[in-house]
Order: structure tokens, then C-alpha cells, then sequence
């Protein structure tokens, strides 16, 4: 007896696997041009690029509403094209450019968007965990049903706000999903160095919410763990953490030497862990989606970040005169 | 069956302890709660103190990240810097770098093996039990769960595991007491084999992702070694059935949607998590029996997790074949008091009950 195909794939239909790949895509290309772009000198501060975890973002943001919210990191590029952020505001910005996201006056570690949910990346590590206890209690108050996601990095877990938040969103009850995004270092720092020999996920337990470890390199295992989380935390179970082993492909930030990394560490990571290539080898296994539709997707989100840069370098700098607007929001 | 050894010089020891184990999906899916690698570590630490009681000298050990090897060399030290009564067994970890993949257990294991290693006792689940008993050839293995959700490996004090072990390596015990054959299933594509120890099951969800099965509406089919009724997980299913296998024997169920199947079980397929099954038809398979399953897209389980996907003309067979020895603590431990209490009657020349208040 031969079945038919499924339809879908982890309850995801074709429309939206092609938009997981073209999020993911879009991730990868965007960072690898921002690497280039970096290197010209011409992008002012300093960028941290999220290329090799493109999964966590897609799959979390996968499983969440328009009007959701997420809290972002200091490398966090990738948290805002999943969540819906436009991409060519945000090559804008990270140029420092007046028609940026952030009108040129945040950069990498500002962009934010807070009509498509996106409360921010965060220059302070550990910064997002308050934030989404927040929203969360906000949500909670007004029953719209609404998750807030905080994503942190392993270096962040160790951070006061991060296990504050932990608490605090336990005992509020509120949904928040907390996904750490565990490259094993915290900047240069390994794991091994930093975390006192305890598991991230096994931090949950103590503030009695359940924690997860999944693989951060393969979309359906975050998709099917954050689908879990984020169902919960819509119906009132609570807040879940997510832990996600993954490797960056770019060290800490850009300019990082890396000699803290083994010496194949990064090859190995890339031939064995690319995101892209397993979500790519799922769905073209299952038969869902041809290589070919694919490609051509590709070519669609190569050409974006092309106009995205072009239009970014002639687009103008803020002037003196904006130094003193949006400094202060009134109420 | 295990390498023996003199009791003068007994055969090191191998821990293969999965730093890994007992942090998947389930824990949100089905409330199960996360197995630290501290307590990982501490129940290689217990071991050890059964294994140096037992006569073992030499304990060789998988590289372990995530703290697990480093909790357990905290407690060592701390033991060591108490002043404890004994010298635990010197421990070796195998010089290399980890990958946290299953190819750490593959590569761990063949050093073993080749260090001739009179037994190994694995920390994990199902499935770090299987990849090890795939690999290990004769060589007995003692299986210890660090997880919530484990039919093969037993949920028992690791101190009492290393008394047993340390019992056999050091030939206190015999192998034909201390050691039981155990089943497995051998599962075959066009181009892999492997091995289960408890359970494979073909599902029609075509992608591996978080690995764990908990949706038992995605299940086709399932054959099991173990139909035991107070089990936990896909064997659960067949427990659920009320058949008994005899040794070597296995059992096929087709399943189907519990809203049009002739049967429908509530399965306890994971800890906390009890859920309809539609039971469509079962049949048993003897040992060498060899079993065709229905091709369709989807994804072929072993032991509980998902591991490979297979398109939809894919052959996928299953054989029952003879799978691990594995070390019978409660035999092992039995044969020991047994020759206890063997001993203290001809000490005393009598075989009443001894009283030790008797002057």
C-alpha cells in the first residue's frame, strides 16, 4: 500500500515552508553582506552577525502572531527579519542612514519595529528577559492572548535579569517564551568557563517552568518545541524556556580573530550544522517543495539585499538637526 | 558474552554517560522534568564507590560536555580531599574532543573495546542504549536510565550497579548468573541499517525534527520486544494489548485513527502523557522472523525517536534478532548474598538464622 504525500509538513502547508525558507534565506544573504559591507569601513559601530542560527529565529517566529512580541539581542539582525522587519530599513540602519529603520539613529544593536512586534534588539546582554515579563503581564491584564519571546544568549543565563525574569514571569504566570540561543561562548568565553557545569534548560526547573533542550541548527525542531511553548503560554500555562545548541558561523563580532575557537571548529560546523541545507534536505525529502522553487527564491532575496545595500549607501545620514527629535516619547 | 578477568587484575570498566539525555521535547510535552548533567555526573561518582567495593581498579570513561565529566571530577576531588575511608577506581576520560553527537558513543565505545573493557555501563536512555549496543559486540553492557521515559534501561541506584558490575569483572559472579541475552530488532532501508532494543515504528511525519514521538495519530506501525503492561512509550502500545512474548519474540501492531480503528487503548506513550491509540491489527513474530513494513512517506522510529525519513517506495524490514547482554543487577546482587549467606553457615556450621547478639 503506497500513501499519499502529506500535504504538509509539521503542520506547516507549502506556502508557509517557502516563507521559513525565504526568512532564512534572507537571514543568511543579509549577514554574509553585511560581513563584506563591514569590512569597507564605511558601516559605523559594531555588528554581531547571526549566520548559523537562522533556524531559532525562523522556527520561534514561525509559531507566533502578527501581534506578538519579541525581545531581542545585541546579535539580533536575524530576530528582525523573522519577525517582519523591513529588510531594506534595516540594511539602512546598520549604515546609520535617514531612511533607516530606526531613522539611522540606532544601528545594528537598536534596530526595532514596534508595529510588526519587534521591541528591539539590545545592546545590554540580558536586556530582553524584563522586557517580555512586561508584555507578558500587559497581555495577561488585557486577555488578548498574546506571547512575548525573549531570546538571550548562553552568556546572558547568567545574567541577573535573565533568572529575575525567569522568576518573575513564573510567578505572574504569564507567556512568556525565554529561548536561549546557546553558541557555547559567551563572547569569547566557552561554555565550560562560564556556566558552573549546569544546563541551561535545568535552570527552568528551579523556577518551576519547563525547560527544553533542541537541536538550534534544524527549523523543525525548534518549530515543534516553540509551537509547544507558544501554545502554552497563549492559554495560560505559563512561561517555557527553550534552550537551542547551535554554533555561529561569524565570531562574537565582526573583527573577532577567533582564537579561541578549535581549529576546524567553524568548517565543521558549517558542513555539518547549516540550517539551510537541513531544512532544504527535509522538505525536498518529503516532497513538499522542489530544489528548484527554492532557487528561486534565492535569486528573489539576492536581488532584495542588493536594492537594500544600494539603496542604503545613496540614501543620506541624519543631519545635525535630528540629533534632538525622538529622544523622548510623551505619553 | 563479557570479558572476564582475574580478580587480581580486573578488566577496567567503561562509562558511556550521554550528556544529552533527558532534555528533549518531552519535558514540555509530556511534564517531564530535565536530568542535570551534576546528577549525571554524581551517579557515575556512585558508581565508582560500588565498582572500587567490587575489586575494580580502573574505570574508563566517554568525554562528556556540558558539565558532565566535571561534575563528576568536583565530586572526586571532594571525596579525595575528605580523606574518605578508600581510593576510588582510577578514572580515565578518552582522549578526544567531543562532538555532542552519537558518534561520540560509537567512537568511545571502540577505544573501550579495544582497551578490552570487562563491561560497560551506560547512562541514558533508549536511545544511547541502542547506538551502544550496536557497537559493543560481546561485551555485557549495564544499563542505567538517566531519563523519564525509558523501557531498556532501568531506573536503579548506580552504586548498586557498580557492586554488580565490579561482581563480574572481577568473576565473583558468574557470567552465566550475572548475564541475560536480551532481544533487539534489526532494522534494514536500501541503504542503512540499525539496531533498536525496544521498539521501531513508522510514522507519516516526514521529517526527524525534535525526534521525540508524543502524536500517536502519526503512527502506521509499530514492532516491539518488550509488551510488558507497566511500561511507559510506544512499547506501551503492545503492553497495552495483554500479550506475552516469549524470549526472543517480537510483535507487530498496526495502528490507526483512533475515530475509525476497531480497537482504541489509552496508551500512556510518554510520562504524563495519556492519549488515545487506534489499534487496527497485531500479529507475533518469532526470532529470525523478518518483517516487511508498508512503504509510505514519513519517518522510521527507533526506540522512541525519530531517526531517518524514507520516501514513499522506501523498503523498510525489521528482524528479530538477539541483541545486548546485559548485567541482571537484582541476579547478580542475589548471587552474591547467596554466597553470603553459603559462607556464614559453614563459618558457623549451621544453617539457622544467625544472631549476632549470641555470645
Amino acid at each position: 500500500m503506497t500513501e499519499v504525500c502529506e500535504a504538509t509538513v509539521a503542520g506547516l502547508d507549502k506556502e508557509q515552508l517557502l516563507h521559513v525558507y525565504r526568512v532564512m534565506r534572507t537571514i543568511r544573504d543579509f549577514e554574509e553582506r553585511v560581513h563584506l559591507e563591514f569590512a569597507t569601513g564605511d558601516i559605523p559601530g559594531f555588528v554581531h552577525l547571526y549566520a548559523g542560527e537562522e533556524a531559532i529565529a525562523a522556527g520561534v517566529c514561525a509559531c507566533l502572531r502578527d501581534d506578538d512580541f519579541v525581545a531581542s539581542t545585541h546579535r539580533g539582525h536575524g530576530h528582525a527579519v523573522a519577525k517582519g522587519c523591513d529588510v531594506k530599513g534595516m540594511m539602512a540602519e546598520i549604515f546609520g542612514r535617514r531612511s533607516g529603520i530606526c531613522k539611522g539613529k540606532g544601528g545594528s544593536m537598536h534596530i526595532a519595529d514596534f508595529t510588526v512586534g519587534m521591541l528591539g534588539a539590545n545592546g545590554i546582554v540580558g536586556g530582553g528577559p524584563p522586557i517580555v515579563c512586561g508584555v507578558g503581564l500587559a497581555a495577561k491584564i488585557r486577555a488578548t492572548g498574546q506571547v512575548a519571546v525573549a531570546f538571550a544568549g548562553d552568556g546572558a543565563s547568567n545574567q541577573g535579569t535573565f533568572l529575575e525574569s525567569l522568576n518573575l514571569a513564573s510567578i505572574w504566570n504569564v507567556g512568556c517564551v525565554f529561548v536561549v540561543e546557546n553558541n557555547g561562548y559567551a563572547e569569547a568565553t566557552a561554555s565550560a568557563y562560564h556556566q558552573g557545569g549546569v544546563d541551561v534548560a535545568k535552570r527552568a526547573d528551579g523556577f518551576g517552568m519547563p525547560g527544553v533542550v533542541v537541536d538550534g541548527t534544524n527549523f523543525f525542531a525548534v518549530y515543534e518545541a516553540a509551537s509547544e511553548a507558544v501554545s502554552r503560554g497563549r492559554n495560560g500555562g505559563g512561561p517555557t524556556l527553550l534552550e537551542c545548541k547551535v554554533q555561529r558561523f561569524y565570531g562574537h563580532y565582526e573583527g573577532d580573530s577567533q582564537t579561541y575557537r578549535g581549529e576546524h571548529e567553524i568548517e565543521e560546523a558549517r558542513a555539518s550544522g547549516d540550517p539551510l541545507v537541513l531544512f532544504e534536505r527535509d522538505v525536498t525529502t518529503a516532497g513538499v517543495i522542489g530544489a528548484d522553487e527554492l532557487r528561486a527564491i534565492d535569486q528573489e532575496v539576492a536581488e532584495l539585499i542588493e536594492e537594500a545595500v544600494r539603496e542604503a549607501r545613496l540614501a543620506d545620514e541624519p543631519s545635525a538637526a535630528d540629533l534632538l527629535t525622538d529622544v523622548y516619547i510623551t505619553y | 558474552m563479557a570479558a572476564s578477568s582475574s580478580s587480581s587484575h580486573p578488566a577496567p570498566v567503561g562509562v558511556i554517560a550521554n550528556p544529552a539525555s533527558g532534555r528533549d521535547i518531552r519535558r514540555l510535552v509530556a511534564g517531564g522534568s530535565v536530568v542535570d548533567n551534576g546528577e549525571k555526573g554524581a551517579m557515575v561518582f556512585r558508581l565508582m564507590v560500588g565498582l572500587e567495593a567490587a575489586g575494580v581498579r580502573d574505570v574508563i570513561a566517554m568525554p562528556a560536555g556540558d558539565g558532565l565529566i566535571a561534575a563528576l571530577r568536583r565530586r572526586i576531588a571532594g571525596r579525595e580531599a575528605g580523606g574518605g575511608p578508600r581510593l576510588l577506581p582510577a578514572l580515565e576520560v578518552l582522549d578526544f574532543k567531543p562532538t555532542n553527537r552519537p558518534h561520540d558513543t560509537v567512537d568511545a565505545v571502540a577505544r573501550m573495546l579495544r582497551r578490552g573493557v570487562g563491561a560497560i555501563v551506560v547512562l541514558g536512555g533508549d536511545g544511547t542504549h541502542r547506538v551502544v549496543a550496536e557497537h559493543c559486540d560481546q561485551t555485557a553492557i549495564c544499563a542505567l536510565s538517566s531519563g523519564t521515559n525509558n523501557v531498556f534501561p532501568e531506573l536503579r541506584e548506580s552504586t548498586l550497579a557498580g557492586l554488580a558490575v565490579g561482581a563480574v569483572v572481577t568473576g565473583s559472579v558468574g557470567l552465566d548468573t550475572a548475564l541475560v541475552r536480551e532481544p533487539a530488532l534489526r532494522v534494514a532501508t536500501q541503504d542503512r541499517t540499525a539496531l533498536a532494543l525496544v521498539d521501531v515504528a513508522t510514522t507519516t511525519n516526514p521529517v526527524v525534527g525534535s525526534r521525540a514521538v508524543w502524536q500517536a495519530g502519526a503512527l502506521r506501525e509499530l514492532v516491539v520486544t518488550v509488551a510488558r503492561p507497566a511500561t511507559v512509550g510506544l512499547a506501551a502500545i503492545a503492553g497495552q494489548l495483554g500479550v506475552r512474548l516469549g524470549r526472543g519474540e517480537a510483535l507487530h501492531v498496526r495502528l490507526g485513527n483512533p475515530a475509525t480503528a476497531p480497537f482504541v487503548l489509552d496508551v500512556p506513550v510518554s510520562p504524563g502523557l495519556v492519549t488515545a491509540v487506534g489499534i487496527v491489527a497485531w500479529q507475533r513474530l518469532g526470532r529470525r522472523q523478518t518483517l516487511r513494513l508498508d512503504p509510505g512517506t514519513g519517518s522510521v522510529t527507533l526506540d522512541g525517536e525519530r531517526e531517518f525519513t524514507c520516501g514513499p517506495d522506501d523498503e523498510v524490514t525489521v528482524q528479530v534478532t538477539d541483541g545486548p547482554w546485559r548485567v541482571d543487577v537484582d541476579a547478580t546482587l542475589a548471587a552474591l548474598a547467596e554466597r553470603n549467606r553459603h559462607r556464614l553457615c559453614v563459618q558457623l556450621d549451621c544453617d539457622r538464622p544467625f544472631d549476632a547478639t549470641r555470645s
